[in-house]
């Protein structure tokens, strides 16, 4: 291990980097560093246009405003309308804006729908202020839904309409559903829509009344501000940023990929605020209560039974979704008494079922293709 | 090239692994007698077993852009692992226990701290004789409210004319 050794060993390893040098120059393998360094000079050029982009346009499909009511819009889409029941859209109320249906042309949902010749409509809750944490998923279950649906069926002329909640809108359309039975539904579509709140997983955890005082943090805040929703998801998976940033660095030589990132970073950082007392009711009746599959739920004095929905019903799970596991999702196949029901199971999480390259190719047309024979 | 890949990284972790060896053979072994103070001592195995191991590597495999693949794979899988990690943690009573204890003291100090900055912002206001926000607020539920006499007087007329239609046809 002497000095004369160690000078040996040097000479040795420049040899052996030459060798390597020259046994690395096939054909094959220049080309494909040739193809990692442009790559890199992409990533690079892309970092300074990320850094100093414009803030992409979301939400391009064309749409007429129908109905608003408060905060809340209904949007009918145009399209083509070869299917005669119009569709009705009810996304999540708070957390994020719907316009992560609406993306970017060529990756959006609400363009496949169109495109497929459904008449359209999103129900847009609005962002919420003070004055409005007096309103309960009651009054959005009783007051706003019945009437966006009568404004869809005024609109088009149908005599029925399908009812497709996403997220939270599909427990919100669920009781409306049930509920209602002189509004006329013809089929209802559930994506990734909690129904059992035994099996929520987490976040049913963590808003246990054993561990989380709802009336407490209502009363002292009057709402749940847009930060403490996002500390929320963003506590759900702690990592999530650490992989974004990781697959953007990654994917950064790639245009359209990073279009892409933009749109959907814009959405991901823009939270909305929940109504305090649509929270209470929220977590009270349904994480903690699990009232909605048991039953016990009564709106504007009528009691919401899911077991009353007895049109077509389709269910979509998502495998990795820990926002609404798939077992809580595929609860509403057992609790309706629809002759004609069918649950699909798909990859993808609660975001990318519904947005996203895989839920092009796994989602939207198994959707649309469900409701084109029942339309 | 994700064989030869694989091999590089088999390599890499053979040479770390007699580099160790090589390190506690040295500190394992006492010396005879006292030697010449040389400060690389300590370091040359390791450094003499690597350089040899890497040599041996670059001479017998081409290294490739698939590395970057490589490396990109184990930064997944680590993260995906430290994901895990914490959801099990985070998704024990412990912590839901702990995130209420914290939540409920975080709510215990804002209460307070809420309501004078309040009262001190509407005071404030008031002396500017500028509409405060509860104000504001309080305008905005009545409009609201005002909107749903509407809609209920709406829906009232549009009964009506539902039935006065219904009659007509029978």
């Amino acid at each position: 291990m002497g000095q004369e050794r160690f000078a040996d060993v040097v000479e040795r390893f420049t040899n052996g980097f030459a060798a390597a040098a020259a046994a690395a120059a096939s054909p094959e393998t220049i080309k494909q560093w040739q193809e990692e360094i442009d790559r890199n000079v992409r990533r690079l050029t892309n970092l300074g246009r990320l850094a100093t982009a414009a803030e992409p346009r979301t939400g391009q499909t064309p749409r007429e405003e129908v109905y608003k009511r408060n905060k809340s819009r209904l949007y009918r889409y145009e399209s083509s309308r070869r299917h005669r029941t119009p569709v009705l859209f009810v996304p999540n109320l708070g957390i994020s804006r719907p316009y992560i249906f609406d993306l970017l042309p060529g990756g959006s949902f609400i363009e496949h729908m169109t495109r497929e010749g459904f008449d359209f409509y999103l129900l847009d809750w609005g962002v919420f202020g003070p004055e409005d944490n007096g309103l309960t998923f009651e009054d959005c279950v009783v007051k706003i839904l019945p009437r966006m649906a009568r404004k869809v069926l005024e609109t088009s002329g149908a005599s029925e309409l399908t009812v497709l909640g996403y997220c939270m809108g599909a427990p919100l359309s669920a009781s409306f559903v049930a509920s209602h039975p002189e509004i006329p539904v013809r089929n209802f579509v559930n994506m990734a829509g909690p129904i059992d709140f035994s099996k929520i997983g987490m976040f049913g955890l963590w808003l246990d009344r054993k561990y989380f005082d709802v009336d407490r943090f209502v009363d002292t805040l009057g709402s749940v501000p847009a930060d403490l929703v996002k500390a929320g998801f963003k506590l759900l998976k702690p990592t999530m940023d650490i992989s974004t940033n990781l697959n953007l660095w990654w994917n950064l030589w790639n245009d359209k990929y990073v279009e892409g990132f933009t749109a959907l970073n814009k959405w991901a950082n823009e939270y909305v605020a929940f109504p305090g007392e649509f929270f209470r009711q929220w977590v009270r009746d349904f994480y903690q209560g699990n009232k909605l599959v048991r039953g016990e739920l009564v709106f504007g004095g009528r009691p919401v039974r899911l077991g009353e929905i007895r049109c077509p019903v389709f269910v979509v799970g998502a495998k990795e979704d820990y926002i609404a596991p798939p077992a809580c999702v595929h609860a509403l196949i057992d609790a309706v008494s629809s002759r004609e029901k069918d649950y699909v199971e798909l990859p993808g999480g609660h975001i990318s079922l519904i947005a996203g390259r895989g839920a092009a190719v796994h989602c939207w047309p198994k959707v649309s293709s469900w409701l084109a024979t029942r339309s | 090239m994700a064989e030869t890949t694989t091999e590089f990284f088999d390599m890499w972790r053979k040479q770390l692994e007699e580099s160790t060896q090589a390190w506690t053979r040295m500190v394992s072994q006492a010396p005879p007698a006292a030697p010449p103070p040389d400060p690389m001592a300590f370091w040359r195995p390791v450094l003499n077993q690597g350089l040899e191991q890497w040599a041996r590597m670059f001479a017998q495999t081409p290294i490739s852009p698939d590395l970057m693949g490589q490396w990109k794979q184990l930064l997944d899988q680590w993260i995906e692992a430290w994901s895990r990690v914490l959801g099990q943690a985070m998704g024990t009573e412990a912590f839901a226990q702990q995130m209420g204890h914290s939540l409920e003291s975080w709510l215990a100090a804002q209460a307070p701290l809420k309501k004078a900055g309040e009262q001190a912002l509407e005071q404030t206001l008031q002396g500017l004789n500028v509409a405060s926000r509860s104000q504001l607020t309080s305008v905005a539920k009545q409009i609201v409210e005002l909107e749903e006499r509407l809609e209920r007087m709406e829906d009232g007329i549009q009964a009506i004319l539902r039935r006065l239609e219904s009659r007509e046809r029978t």
